[in-house]
Formats: structure tokens, sequence, C-alpha cells
């Protein structure tokens, strides 16, 4: 379940942002999670939403963009992404090179959780 | 009026981590301590190796046991007379490199050349995780059924050694000991694979070379 501590470390960081820009609502966040990482996009909004009560980022849309695989292969040098399929079975692409077969691939993309961007409402200064 | 600003944070939880593993990575290169993040399912006898590890090596060992809420593993560790920090995560499924961070100052670095990770038994979280430890041991037994290797791929991959234990149980359980081998070293072709028994001493002196081959390294 470390779904729990991601969304927390998450929450936070965008509540931090949020109050150093003067925000007095949040109403969008958007993150990045990587396929490879073992983090579930669903169970991660449901902890958000529980740690998120009470506080101004409450009521904002989460927008989680799902990072597909990229793999540079180390026989034939091919770079770009690689085949996922629906089941669990997708994370046995990163030992395979999709055009040589090859096992011997480097991960260089989607094992990211980032916190991309918040869009928040502030008070107007010439109000 | 409110006015409407979009705000660029670009923060990675996952890199957060790694920065605080460089950190722990740093103390254990300065007090000359080689580290090893020891992963592995639950019962797949990650305490039983330490002990066993403990007792053959002729190195000054000291053990982080991670477990969820139970002092179990640092009991067992304890009876091996050697410095352990006990490191309950609550609810949490893995180490993070903060958590070891926290621990540190308990272990005596000083008087130590290895500290063994033992992590919270499970082959899936901590893979997003990084310690900051030299070496990471990823151990399975046979017990868990052959095809637990293919199943859980992100942990092989990010390993540097890894061990099938319980390998005089294969038979008994219907497990092919060698289908584990060789379904790891496709995961990740270049990392050593170990076949052993902590029950009749097999493989644990090949294992013990490996650990001094990186810390040579």
């Amino acid at each position: 379940m470390h779904e729990l501590s991601m969304a927390n470390s998450m929450v936070e960081a965008i509540l931090d942002t949020a109050k150093k820009n003067g925000a007095i609502k949040i109403n969008e966040a958007v993150f990045e999670v990587g396929e490879l990482t073992m983090l579930n996009p669903e169970q991660l909004k449901f902890m958000m939403d529980i740690l998120r009560e009470g506080t101004i980022f409450e009521d904002a849309e989460i927008v989680i963009n799902m990072i597909p695989v990229e793999v540079e292969c180390e026989s034939c040098g091919f770079t770009g992404e690689t085949k996922t399929d629906e089941n669990m079975d997708h994370l046995m692409t990163v030992a395979t090179c999709p055009e040589c077969g090859n096992t011997r691939v480097h991960i260089l993309q989607g094992q990211e959780c980032t916190v991309k961007t918040i869009k928040i409402e502030r008070e107007d200064e010439n109000a | 009026m409110h006015n409407v600003a979009s705000i660029e944070i670009e923060q990675d939880i996952i890199q957060a981590n790694d920065k605080l593993a460089y950190g722990n990575r740093t103390k254990f290169d300065e007090k000359g301590v080689f580290a090893v993040d020891l992963v592995g399912a639950v019962g797949s006898g990650k305490t039983s190796l330490l002990e066993t590890l403990i007792d053959e090596m002729d190195d000054d060992i000291a053990v982080i046991a991670g477990d969820i809420l139970s002092k179990f593993d640092a009991k067992r560790i304890e009876n091996k007379n050697v410095p352990v920090k006990g490191l309950n995560t609550g609810k949490e499924c893995h180490l993070d490199a903060h958590l070891i961070g926290h621990a540190l100052p308990d272990v005596p670095l000083d008087d130590i050349s290895i500290l063994f990770i033992e992590n919270v038994g499970n082959l899936i979280c901590p893979a997003d995780f990084n310690l900051g430890a030299h070496v990471r041991t990823v151990i399975i037994s046979v017990t868990e059924g052959d095809d637990t290797a293919e199943k859980h791929p992100m942990i092989f991959k990010g390993a540097d050694m890894a061990i099938v234990n319980k390998v005089d149980l294969a038979d008994a359980v219907g497990a092919d000991a060698d289908k584990m081998v060789q379904d790891i070293k496709t995961i990740n072709p270049d990392i050593p694979v170990v076949k052993c028994s902590l029950k009749t001493g097999e493989g644990v002196q090949e294992i013990i070379d490996l650990y001094k081959k990186f810390q040579n390294q």
C-alpha cells in the first residue's frame, strides 16, 4: 500500500506550492505516473481524496497521465516505446527489445511519479 | 475578483527518494561500510540467510531489520550478538531511503564493514525505492512457485544478485529451480543467480564469495 505515502508526498508538494503562490483555491492538479511504477492510479486518487479533505485542494480536478515505457536496446540500438498490454504481464516487456528481442535493455522512461502542474485561484491584487 | 494561474511543480516523488538514497550511500562510503538491501517475499528466507551469513562471514556485520509491526526478525538477529536496528514501517509495504536515513544514527557504522538491510517481505513495492545500498539482493524460494520470478520482473530488473532458496524442497513442491534461474537471467541477463539451500548449506559459500567480490569493486 505505498500509494498512501506517495499520495501524501504528492498532496504535500501541491499544498506547499499553492501556499507559496498565495492560492486560495486549487482548481486542477496534473500528475504523471510511469507505467512501470508499482502504483495504481485509482488507488492514488482514492488516497488523495482522503488526504485533501478540508484543504483548498479539496475540489480540484485530479488528472493522472500514465507515462508509457521507453527502452534503449544495448544490442540493436533501438530507442522507443515498448508495447504494453492491459494485464500485469505488460511488465515483462521491460525485459525485451521490441525490435530484436534482446533482453539487455535500459529503461529510459516509465518509472516516474511526478507532480507536474497545478491551476490555482488567488485574490486579485487590484481587488 | 480572483485571478487564475497555472504553476509548474515538476516534482518527482520517486526522484526525491533517490536523492535521500544518495545521501545514505555517501554516508556508507564515508564510513567504509558495504551496504546490502535484501529483498524477498514473505517466508523466502531473508532472516535465515542473515543468520547464516553472520555465522559464516568474517566481517563485522550489523543489520537493519524492516518489518511491518513485529520485532520477531530483529530478535532473531539479536540472538546472534550483532548490532541490530529494528525498523517498523507501520502500515508501509517497503523501506524507503528516508526511513533508512533516520535509522542510521542507531547503527554503529564505525565498527562494522557490512550493513545488511532486511526489507519488508514483498517483491512488488520495494522495486520503486532505492535505499542507497551498494547491492540489492533478491531472494526467492522454490516453495513460492517456480513462476515467482517471471511474475515480478521489476524487482529483478533492478537487482544486483539473486538467490533461489530452498532448492532441497524443489521436488517435494513440484518446482523447477532451474526455470527460476533462467527466468531471472531472461529479465536481467547480467546478474549472478545462486541456487541455495540454507538447510543443507548448498550455495552459501557462493553467496559469500559474491559479496566479497562486490565489496572489492
